[in-house]
């Protein structure tokens, strides 16, 4: 029986956008044909490897269950998601704060003096340890997508989000008001896959760092 | 290959012959090694940790046997003023799994290597890690890897540096990551911070065969650890001349697993294609200490039900029982 074709996990979205170029022209170059269809399962430029296109958020659980044995997902969901992978390299790219965000003219220290908080994020981890770093507390509003809406509409005081040119932020008449953490791209890992089959995965992660790193 | 099991596993006719036959198969090699049989009860009244099914007897909280570890220990420091020197088990245990995927019941082989304090305890190590050299084939595993590790190539940096729990954990996670990068991150700021990350650059190097070893020179505690390093030489020297063709030996320097726990020489048993280590042990000396007797244990633990798993997803991985 040969060995089962070999499972690449790769983000839709932001990573996903900056990732398939600097994939061009390597081992894992995705095929461009399958590419511009609907599959999500796409052939790359080596036998017996194929890679996924995930949600950012479902990307972990495919990997932490082996049913891919690599991956690329930004280290915002690694951290809210605390699955039971290996996280092999920082590739650098993708890189962007994880930032808390209010109205403008709206200062830290007005959000921290407030009795009731509300802060509206998709990373509620994240924010539950800044807030008992900082000794606060504060109502979490969970929001899947478009939080700059929030404080707009007055579901929350000031959102915690991703922000990477802070573009979307200034659309929005919202500014930074403390920075909580840093997000980049990392390459995780099967456990079980790139322990019991390291001299098959350790080559195709090492491929994937130097075309991907930097 | 992705292992789905229901949490509390009915086996029907083929994975129920299949786990008495090992059961009885791997019982009989550690009998022929002198391991003993010791059952201590389903029911535990040690106190009760969390992920263990619990119930009240009365007014007594108690639970379903949750480690057979944990469980022979309070049975031997009761009823034994001297530690019976091997011991082996088989039965069930139940824990609530970490990941969905895991069964709730699960069961388990294995044994026990018992002596007083202070005695030589590189002979036992060997014969434990023989003992689980000879599982793949008794088992009809077609190949095996087995990891050899050590808890303390970590334990003893950390408590050189003195961290402090919560940044000790961090690294610790970090390492059973395999991400120095985390390392790093966890102790911006600490002045160990260089040396800690280096360490861990050096752990996490190679994962390879008895080379591995070499990577340590890396280290900024390469001093520290020497006699264990000297340890894990004279292991691999006992055991790749005896290594059997089916079975490939590796050395993994960054073995974090159950690091609360192992105080010395770590085994895991992998085969290629398993999603989840199918054995597992090393040397836990502070086990007994702490129930008052001044005694040293090793032992390891082999995971039938993942093994059952392993044979329903992956049957081309295993010879056909004669």
């Amino acid at each position: 029986m040969s060995a089962p074709t070999l499972l690449i996990a790769f983000p839709k979205g932001r990573l996903g956008d900056d990732l398939v170029p600097k994939l061009a022209g390597t081992p894992l170059a995705l095929d461009p044909v399958a590419l511009k269809s609907r599959v999500l399962r796409i052939p790359t430029a080596t036998p017996g490897v194929a890679a996924l296109l995930l949600k950012g958020a479902d990307l972990p659980r495919y990997v932490a269950a082996g049913v891919a044995s690599l991956g690329i997902v930004g280290s915002d969901t690694l951290d809210e998601m605390d699955m039971d992978l290996l996280e092999l390299a920082d590739l650098g790219f993708g890189a962007c704060r994880l930032s808390l965000c209010a109205q403008t003219g709206v200062t830290l220290d007005e959000l921290r003096a407030k009795p009731h908080l509300r802060l509206a994020t998709k990373f509620p981890k994240a924010t539950e340890a800044w807030l008992t770093r900082e000794g606060l507390t504060a109502e979490l509003v969970p929001l899947s997508s478009s939080a700059e809406l929030a404080p707009l509409l007055g579901l929350a005081d000031a959102i915690v989000d991703l922000v990477q040119t802070g573009g979307t932020l200034k659309a929005h008449g919202l500014v930074e008001t403390a920075i909580l953490g840093r997000s980049s791209a990392r390459l995780v890992a099967a456990r079980g896959a790139y322990l019991s089959e390291p001299g098959r995965i350790r080559p195709l992660a090492e491929a994937l760092i130097a075309a991907l790193k930097g | 290959m992705p292992i789905r099991t229901p949490h509390f596993p009915d086996l029907l006719f083929g994975p129920a012959e299949r786990l008495r036959r090992w059961e009885a198969a791997l019982m009989a090699l550690l009998a022929e090694h002198g391991y003993r049989e010791l059952h201590p009860s389903l029911v535990l009244r040690e106190p009760v940790p969390e992920g263990a099914l619990r119930f009240f007897d009365g007014d007594d909280l108690v639970a379903l046997r949750w480690d057979f570890t944990v469980a022979l220990a309070g049975l031997l420091a009761r009823s034994f003023p001297e530690p019976p020197p091997r011991v082996a088990y088989a039965g069930a245990v139940f824990r609530r799994p970490i990941q969905p995927w895991e069964a709730t019941e699960r069961f388990e082989v294995g044994c026990e290597r018992i002596q007083p304090e202070g005695e030589p305890s590189g002979e036992a190590d060997l014969e434990l890690a023989r003992l689980l050299m000879a599982i793949p084939g008794t088992l009809g595993l077609k190949n095996a890897i087995l990891h050899l590790g050590n808890a303390a190539l970590v334990r003893r940096p950390l408590e050189a540096e003195a961290l402090p729990a919560d940044l000790a954990l961090a690294v610790v996670a970090a390492l059973s990551r395999r991400a120095p990068h985390r390392v790093a991150q966890a102790l911006e700021g600490h002045p160990a911070a260089a040396r800690l990350t280096a360490h861990a650059e050096a752990l996490l190097s190679e994962l390879d065969g008895p080379r591995s070893l070499q990577a340590l020179a890396r280290s900024p505690y390469a001093s520290l650890l020497q006699d264990d390093v000297v340890r894990m030489e004279r292991a691999l020297e006992g055991l790749l001349p005896i290594l059997p063709t089916n079975l490939e030996l590796r050395v993994d320097l960054a073995d974090v697993a159950g690091l609360d726990f192992y105080t010395g020489p770590t085994l895991r048993l992998w085969a290629p294609g398993a999603q989840q280590e199918l054995a597992s042990g090393g040397r836990y000396d502070r086990l007994f200490p702490g129930l008052g007797k001044p005694w040293q244990a090793a032992g390891f633990c082999v995971r039938l039900s993942r093994l059952l798993d392993l044979a329903g997803t992956r049957p081309d991985l295993f010879e056909e029982p004669r």
